[in-house]
């Protein structure tokens, strides 16, 4: 695993809100490899520099210092355009909720970065049908986001981080609106996708959803706390999970 | 260049479901860039339709002949004629031969193998189920394939005999007759019956009855000479249709026997300007539309049209604003899934695009739907028929792009907004501080003090009104640039409010981005009303103080000169029945030749009449020279300004009024009483028989009035083309001079009846003059209007009412249109703030606002934004009406001095008044009731409960 080169790598990354009396440091000193195929969950109690980190990472918000690598690209160092580019073309974001355009069928979500990207509309639906097809959401493809369940949104938006040749999802408490069965079934797609050779990063607050990751990382006031392999991981919380 | 066309797919895709999911603001901005579309296509379509080409006008006016041949009257000397045949001038002519005159056999001209139809048009008066109608009269045989076109019948048949007519539908549905019925004419019994009814395509509205040639104008003008009066004028001209047609050379040769052509072959192929003699004549160019007028007028119409697309996009603009709020969320996840600026950028212009596209496919389909079901109405109101329903396709494209250009053109501003606004205050709904623009102010404030020198230089340098408007333009374009950096101004203004105004004025403060816009579109509204109801104000003053009375106020003058005053005791009697008369004087006029003639008519047996100013008090600025020339010339400007001045004899006497023939009435002291003139000398001296004269010029030194009677009416021409006097018979009777400056509204010489009998003059009946006791009301003059119309008398009739404001209900629609404007936009901002506004209003219920404060607020809110753009708008306004009504001033005392220097009029004369008058109505209902009107409408319509009492439930 080590020997491949990561997809996305932070380093020595720290983001300071404000200055003076407001100032706060939300990231302080992170240093992260995500590699391909491996699910890197990020837990922390609220305002630890969860959401910052994922931001920073897909190139949303930009770090006071350090670097972010995408794929061998500083995503620090580009300007506002290329970043956009870099985020049709290889990063996938996945929030909370309402992550559709409501505007748009699924089909059509999933095939926006490519038609943004100046793809075709046919090739672009023929990719996205694909995507869809992959992930068993076929029979989706026509609906509005207003006709689809939380769960099947979220699955939907999963295919459109993953369309095309795009490596990396970033998401931020993507079951946090859901039950916990869709929440367990929605992070079942996410493990294939990565299994299938995508690399993922999951920001959450429920460990049982972080036993899905194969490696946890703890953060606490901006600064990683605590590291953990995936048997590692399940260990720790089943104990974690007992304790409460 | 491909992957921009593929991303702008997506980014429409988007925009028109979005469209499709917020239909009701979708729907208000598609119907405000609609309508003005829908108002332009219709118009253009009309204006193509009613158009004719040159065939289509043929069809009307000459039918299927090949050329209408027409006498040019004058005397059969060779003439030069324009191709369509309506202009002529002799051949040859010196400066100062006299203007050959008189008809020539048009006939003689008729190429051998043609067809020939007559056509002649008089006029009778005909007698209509009301009363009597004064009616055209032609006689044309209409049912001839060669009239084809001219006279289209609706329904019955054409007339097959002499007694028959048809008439055209306005005349029968106007005269209350119908197929079937007959008609006659006065003083002419023989009946005519009704067989059809006919249009005139190019004149709907004509009241034509047609019959066969001969049939009616020469047996009816035979009756009408048999009863004492001329027959009356008619005119003829003839169809002629030879095969091979007419010719510009043919028409040339027949133009050298003195006759007149319209021919078909040269209207429809018109030969080069410099094949035309007649335009090659000095003073007979060929002045169709010069370049010049068309620029002028092609600039007036591109301003009306670009000031209107900026009060569209000013307040379609707010609109889209809203919805790039509204769908903040969806752009930020646009954004994250790699959209970049200019995607959202595309998103929200296509939002504009698809409106615009829409709008123009709504307003063109509408314009020819309406266009094509409205036409008979349309017709009507235009009195003509279409030629065929003309759609240019490139102008209805010209106009509808325009509203795509619009659409587009509102969205621009939402748009960089929305593509400035990071991807992650998107996402999380977090409120950015947001900037506004600090170049627009500094090019606002400079095209305002560049517009603003620029009105000021048209006003007090220049006379130029275009100038100043120019100027004006541009200053009011300049404070709408800088509404953002005014709006701030208003802002110090909050600290002493109470809560719910201080929250609204700090929110559109701060939000100048969505709060300018709405301001800048109420300010351009107001700001055009404001301008227009001041010069119009001012104008109405102006005219207020120079209006010249006709009469004494409510007094009342009917007149006829016809048929020797024959209706004139009905019409007397009329008056007295439906009018409150106080006073009746009844009036004659003098009569020269037959008692038929008409006053000034030179037919065969009549003459005129006129009061002989004695040569000594001719004023020698305008006493005819014996041997012609300008008499002024004679004289240095110093001299004339001194004569016009000090020299009685060239003082102006008339102080406008009711014209009155040769200035001599013939009516008794009842006149003078209801003219209002008070001098015991002047009832005296007519019960004594003389002239009672207001004109000293006419006052001979033996102190007489000299009446002249013309008999020979040619040698009186002939005598005074050279400044010979006019040979007549003269009497002379004495005079008395009305004294002092006495208003006499026209009449310049009053002799009692028995005296003009004595001085052996005969008159004829005329009119009256009334003094009521009160102004005839609306009713009254309508029956009197109906039984004078029953007469089918041309009556000259005045009721002096004083000065009528002509402006009032202008002033009035402007004003309700501008409160319109400000409430939309008003309204529209306040929908903005409300969409901004969803988390204060949840922070102020958590600390215990009460649940109307939401309702106050958007009050507020929204009469803050009509109040601002109430207040800069009525400034902004005020402006150039000052300018142009400044510049108005300048130019007449520019004149005026010119006329004193030149001589023209007296040092004596008042300068020209030019007031400027603030119309106060209007600006008080613009600034306090619009701004109040918004406040209470927005306050009503939003609902108190929303996210508050949501909460509060939970």
């Amino acid at each position: 695993m080590s020997a491949q080169q990561p997809v996305l790598q932070l380093k020595n990354l720290t983001r300071v809100h404000g200055s003076g009396a407001t100032e706060v440091h939300a990231l302080r000193g992170i240093d992260l490899a995500v590699y391909p195929g491996e699910l890197v969950a990020v837990m922390g109690p609220s305002g630890s520099g969860k959401s910052t980190l994922l931001t920073i990472a897909g190139g949303l918000d930009s770090p006071t210092s350090g670097e972010v690598i995408v794929e061998d690209t500083d995503i620090t160092k580009v300007g506002i355009k290329e970043l956009a580019a870099l985020r049709r073309r290889s990063i996938g974001y996945v929030f909370q909720d309402y992550n559709l355009i409501p505007a748009l069928t699924a089909a059509e979500n999933v095939a926006l970065p490519r038609e943004l990207d100046g793809t075709p509309a046919r090739k672009a639906r023929v990719e996205a049908l694909a995507a869809l097809e992959e992930m068993s959401l076929g029979h989706l493809a026509d609906r509005f986001p207003d006709e689809m369940s939380g769960g099947q949104q979220q699955r939907v938006a999963i295919a459109r981080a993953l369309v095309g040749d795009r490596r990396l999802v970033l998401a931020d408490e993507p079951t946090g609106a859901l039950d916990s069965e869709t929440g367990e079934s929605v992070l079942a797609l996410l493990r294939t996708r990565c299994d299938a050779g995508a690399a993922g990063v999951l920001v959450t607050h429920e460990p049982r959803f972080a036993a899905w990751a194969d490696r946890v990382v703890f953060l606490r006031d901006g600064a990683i706390v605590d590291q953990t392999v995936r048997s590692e991981a399940d260990s720790l919380l089943s104990g974690r999970v007992a304790e409460a | 260049m491909k992957t921009w066309f593929h991303s702008w797919r997506a980014a429409i895709r988007i925009a028109r479901r979005d469209a499709w999911r917020a239909k009701g603001r979708s729907a208000l901005v598609l119907a405000m860039i609609a309508l003005p579309i829908l108002g332009v296509s219709a118009f253009d379509l009309t204006f193509r339709s009613a158009e004719l080409s040159p065939a289509e006008k043929l069809d009307r006016t000459i039918g299927a002949a090949d050329a209408r041949f027409r006498d040019a009257d004058m005397a059969g000397v060779p003439i030069l004629q324009d191709p369509a045949g309506e202009m002529s001038a002799p051949a040859r002519k010196e400066d100062d031969e006299r203007w050959p005159s008189g008809p020539t056999d048009v006939t003689k001209t008729f190429p051998a193998g043609s067809t020939v139809l007559t056509d002649r048009v008089g006029s009778a008066k005909l007698t209509t189920s009301h009363g009597l109608l004064m009616t055209e009269v032609r006689e044309l045989k209409a049912s001839d394939p060669v009239a084809r076109g001219i006279m289209p019948l609706l329904e019955g048949r054409y007339p097959e005999k002499n007694d028959e007519v048809m008439a055209t539908s306005h005349f029968l549905e106007t005269s209350g007759l119908s197929i079937g019925s007959t008609l006659s004419a006065r003083n002419f019994e023989r009946p005519y019956r009704i067989v059809g009814s006919y249009e005139l395509p190019d004149s709907l509205k004509a009241d034509q009855v047609n019959a066969l040639p001969g049939a009616f104008l020469a047996p009816y003008g035979k009756a009408a000479e048999k009863a004492g009066l001329s027959a009356p004028d008619s005119s003829v001209s003839y169809l002629v249709r030879k095969p091979g047609g007419f010719t510009w050379n043919t028409v040339q040769e027949i133009n050298t026997k003195g006759v007149l052509v319209a021919s078909r072959a040269v209207l429809l192929s018109p030969p080069a300007d410099a094949d035309v003699p007649l335009y090659q004549k000095d003073g007979w160019g060929n002045y169709e539309a010069g370049p010049t007028d068309r620029a002028a007028e092609l600039a007036a119409a591109a301003t009306v049209v670009g000031l209107a697309m900026l009060e569209i996009c000013l307040l379609a603009g707010p609109a889209f604003a809203v919805g790039a709020r509204r769908s903040r969320r969806q752009l930020g996840l646009v954004g994250a899934n790699g959209g970049a600026r200019s995607h959202i950028r595309a998103i929200v212009l296509s939002g504009g695009l698809v409106i615009g596209i829409a709008a123009a496919v709504v307003g063109t389909v509408l314009a020819v739907v309406l266009t094509l079901a409205l036409q008979p109405l349309l017709e009507q109101a235009m009195g003509q028929r279409f030629g065929s329903f003309d759609v240019r396709p490139l102008e209805i494209l010209a106009i509808a792009l325009l509203a795509v250009l619009t659409g587009l053109l509102a969205a621009i501003v939402p748009a960089v907004t929305a593509s400035r606004q990071s991807v992650l205050s998107s996402l999380t709904g977090r409120r950015g501080v947001r900037r506004s623009n600090r170049v627009l102010p500094v090019i606002g404030l400079v095209a305002l003090l560049l517009g603003g020198s620029v009105a000021l230089f048209g006003s007090l340098v220049t006379e130029q009104v275009a100038v100043v408007a120019a100027g004006s333009a541009l200053a009011e374009l300049g404070v709408v640039a800088m509404t953002p950096a005014l709006v701030g101004l208003f802002g110090r203004s909050g600290r002493w409010l109470p809560l719910s105004p201080r929250l609204a004025l700090r929110d559109a403060v701060r939000n100048r981005g969505r709060t300018a816009p709405a301001v800048a579109a109420v300010l351009a509204a107001v700001a055009g009303t404001v301008a227009v109801s001041t010069y119009m104000a001012s104008r109405e003053a102006e005219n207020r103080a120079s209006y010249e009375p006709q009469l004494p106020y409510g007094a009342v003058a009917a007149f006829v000169r016809e048929e020797g005053g024959r209706d004139v005791p009905a019409v007397r009697e009329a008056v007295q029945r439906y009018l409150p008369v106080e006073l009746r004087a009844d009036v004659d006029r003098v009569s020269v030749g037959r008692p038929g003639c008409s006053p000034w008519g030179d037919a065969a047996g009549c003459g005129r009449f006129e009061v002989v100013v004695p040569p000594a008090n001719e004023c020698p600025l305008y006493a005819a020279l014996p041997g012609g020339g300008d008499p002024t010339e004679r004289f240095t400007p110093d001299q004339r300004r001194k004569m016009v001045t000090d020299d009685w004899r060239c003082k102006e006497s008339s102080h406008g009024g009711i014209y009155v023939d040769g200035g001599l009435l013939v009516g008794d002291a009842k006149v003078l009483q209801v003219l209002g003139v008070d001098d015991p000398g002047a009832v005296k001296a007519l019960a004594d028989g003389k002239v009672v004269t207001f004109d000293r010029t006419q006052i001979d030194k033996n102190g007489t009035v000299g009446l002249k009677q013309i008999t020979d009416t040619a040698a009186a021409d002939k005598a005074m083309e050279e400044g010979r006097p006019v040979p007549g018979k003269v009497s002379s009777v004495p005079a008395y001079l009305v004294p002092g400056d006495e208003k006499s509204y026209g009449v310049r010489a009053l002799i009692t009846p028995a005296a003009a009998k004595a001085a052996g003059l005969s008159t004829v009946p005329l009119g009256m003059y009334a003094a009521t006791d009160r102004l005839a009301d609306s009713e009254q003059r309508q029956k009197l209007d109906g039984e004078i119309a029953k007469l089918g008398s041309n009556v000259e009739l005045h009721v002096e009412e004083g000065f009528v404001n002509e402006y009032g209900i202008v002033l009035l629609s402007l004003a309700i249109f501008a409160g319109l404007v400000t409430i939309g936009a008003a309204g529209i901002a306040t929908g903005l703030a409300q969409a901004d506004a969803e988390a204060d209003l949840k922070t102020l219920a958590a600390v215990g606002a009460p649940p109307r404060v939401r309702r106050t607020l958007s009050g507020f809110q929204c009469g803050v934004v009509a109040a601002m753009g109430v207040v800069l708008g009525s400034a902004a306004g005020l402006l150039p009406a000052v300018g142009l009504r400044l510049t108005e001033e300048r130019d007449r005392l520019r004149y005026h001095e010119m006329s004193v220097a030149e001589g023209w009029t007296g040092t004596d004369t008042a300068p020209p008044d030019v007031p400027i008058v603030v119309p106060w109505e209007t600006l008080a209902v613009l600034l306090v009731a619009v701004p109040l009107g918004a406040a209470l409408l927005a306050a009503l319509v939003t609902r108190s409960r929303g996210a508050l009492a949501r909460r509060a439930a939970t």
